[in-house]
């Protein structure tokens, strides 16, 4: 609890509403907390929110965050390291506030089995959790194949750097090597996918890169979709600053990538073309653990009830984020963040034998199209008989003929953003 | 909603909390907890508790009565803004009240 106090632990308990007998609520917390055992894997956007909103509305809850990785390299941000505007240590992130401040029990280790019967995990390291209720926050797999010749070898190649980390590092090398007068070409995957605005803030962010080093140089965006997030804003933005630079083809008009040969260095969609850097972005699915788990629809993702998004597969699992179906909400870290604040409530709730309460959610997305130049989408989402659904007359896009200082504003904001919601969850 | 608006302010009030008197208007009544739902997803811009450590503004010195006086000046474009006009139009008034009442509650 260290940090964390009781006095605080009564302020936040009550604010929460996390509706415990009112009257005794200042005298004994702690017996009205909700008591067992949370198990969280994934310590992403979606999963290291879980966590500390658990505790925070109720420390008397144990909550054990099973992830791989000893530090969070997020996604977002990630194609601004790409643009040279951000450095890798920038978008890396630690456990220990989670650990320290929000009592966490942080778990390095990888799940290989889930027992939604005898409620339990298993680890690689052969270790067995046994959890009350477990959180699912996977995020994507990458669909292997969905390319011809596209595959985890090839990546290595021709980077997808759809999860970022290791990718990423490769994909800015390769840009940096390159030759002034290169073809950088882009394979965009089909819906639905991690971050839709992703690919074209990513051209946004290597053309920013190419038109200061190296100005000879094209980017070309093989695409799966025939329309895509922001799009005229984005295309708006890149007639502004990089004029002749960014071609980006439909899939309708030949887009639609069909295979790759990583000797060539060819990418193969209705034409073949010769790439000196491929950046290939694969078709996604719910993450491996999710599908393992028997969690995943037939399309390979994750059918959850809007509300509280308890599993419809396993009744007792949640799954939050990119691997889950959250109607018209977008697979975004900010969108899996909101999910698992709202899902830690229902949990809570639940274990207490409570009501759940209505719920809403928001999304924020923003993208950086050049310096000065931020562009966003917003909504706040409802639960309705047809799922989750945005509010209408909310909402929508940056205003297209928005002056040159609201897309300054909204550039300062894009790090405000960062800032914020990384604080939030990891401290 | 298993908690009444009563309950919103009773437990708004056990927890030490700022209560917003108003927070019973004509709109369906908000529980506490529906408030929380809505209030926890402002901390992505605004900083964990509304406390922003970027360029985006704090919450945490702003009154209910400042924060509703804002939503509802965003919603109408009285106050011009980038995205907030945007967020406020997703929500009602009794809402707006609810979720003022939770964010100006919390600790400083």
């Amino acid at each position: 609890m260290s940090n964390f106090s009781r006095r605080s632990f009564i302020k936040i308990a009550g604010a929460a509403g996390a509706a415990t007998a009112l009257g005794s609520l200042a005298y004994a917390p702690r017996a009205r907390a909700a008591g067992g055992h949370v198990v969280v894997i994934g310590g992403g956007f979606g999963g290291a929110s879980c966590a500390k909103y658990l505790r925070r509305a109720d420390s008397g809850i144990k909550v054990t965050l099973i992830e791989k990785q000893k530090e969070f390299i997020t996604c977002p941000f990630s194609n601004l390291v790409l643009g040279g505007l951000k450095q890798m240590d920038d978008i890396t992130h630690k456990f220990d506030t989670l650990q320290k401040k929000y009592g966490v029990d942080v778990v390095h280790d990888t799940v290989t089995e889930i027992d939604p019967a005898g409620k339990s995990v298993k680890l690689k390291s052969g270790k067995s959790i046994k959890y009350d209720r477990l959180v699912v926050s996977p995020g994507i797999s990458l669909k292997w194949g969905s390319i011809e010749g596209y595959d985890e070898k090839a990546a290595e190649i021709m980077p997808h750097a759809w999860k970022a980390g290791a990718q990423t590092v490769l994909l800015r090398k390769q840009l940096e090597a390159m030759k002034d007068g290169g073809v950088v070409v882009m394979a965009s995957p089909p819906n639905p996918f991690r971050c839709p605005p992703g690919p074209y803030e990513r051209a946004s962010m290597i053309a920013h890169y190419l038109k200061k080093h190296k100005p000879k140089s094209k980017i070309l965006i093989l695409d799966a979709k025939d329309k895509f997030s922001k799009q005229g804003l984005f295309q708006a933005g890149w007639q502004q600053h990089y004029p002749g630079m960014i071609e980006w083809v439909a899939g309708a008009k030949g887009g639609v990538v069909k295979a790759v040969d990583t000797k060539k260095m060819i990418v193969d969609a209705l034409d073949k073309h010769k790439a000196d850097v491929a950046n290939v972005i694969p078709a996604q699915a719910a993450g491996k653990i999710a599908i393992k788990a028997g969690l995943a629809d037939d399309k390979g993702w994750c059918p959850v009830d809007p509300k509280t998004f308890e599993s419809q597969k396993h009744p007792g699992i949640h799954v939050i984020g990119d691997a889950s179906i959250a109607g018209a909400m977008p697979k975004s870290g900010f969108a899996a963040s909101s999910q698992g604040k709202i899902c830690a409530a229902a949990i809570v709730a639940m274990m207490r034998g409570k009501t759940i309460a209505d719920v809403s959610y928001v999304n924020t997305c923003y993208s950086i199209v050049a310096p000065k130049h931020g562009i966003s989408v917003a909504a706040v989402y409802r639960v309705t008989d047809k799922g989750i659904v945005a509010v209408q007359g909310a909402g929508g896009v940056s205003p297209a003929d928005a002056p040159a200082a609201f897309r300054e504003e909204e550039y300062k904001y894009t790090y405000g953003w960062y800032d914020s919601i990384t604080a939030d969850i990891w401290g | 909603m298993s908690i009444s608006s009563r309950a919103v302010l009773l437990s708004l009030g056990a927890a030490g909390l700022l209560v917003v008197a108003s927070a019973q208007a004509a709109d369906a009544p908000v529980s506490a907890a529906q408030a929380a739902n809505m209030a926890v997803n402002c901390f992505s811009c605004h900083g964990p508790e509304g406390r922003s450590p970027g360029s985006i503004p704090s919450l945490q010195q702003l009154t209910a009565v400042n924060i509703v006086a804002l939503m509802k000046d965003f919603r109408s474009g009285k106050r011009p803004s980038t995205v907030m006009g945007r967020h406020a139009k997703g929500y009602t008034d009794a809402e707006v009240e609810a979720l003022a009442g939770y964010i100006a509650g919390l600790k400083k």
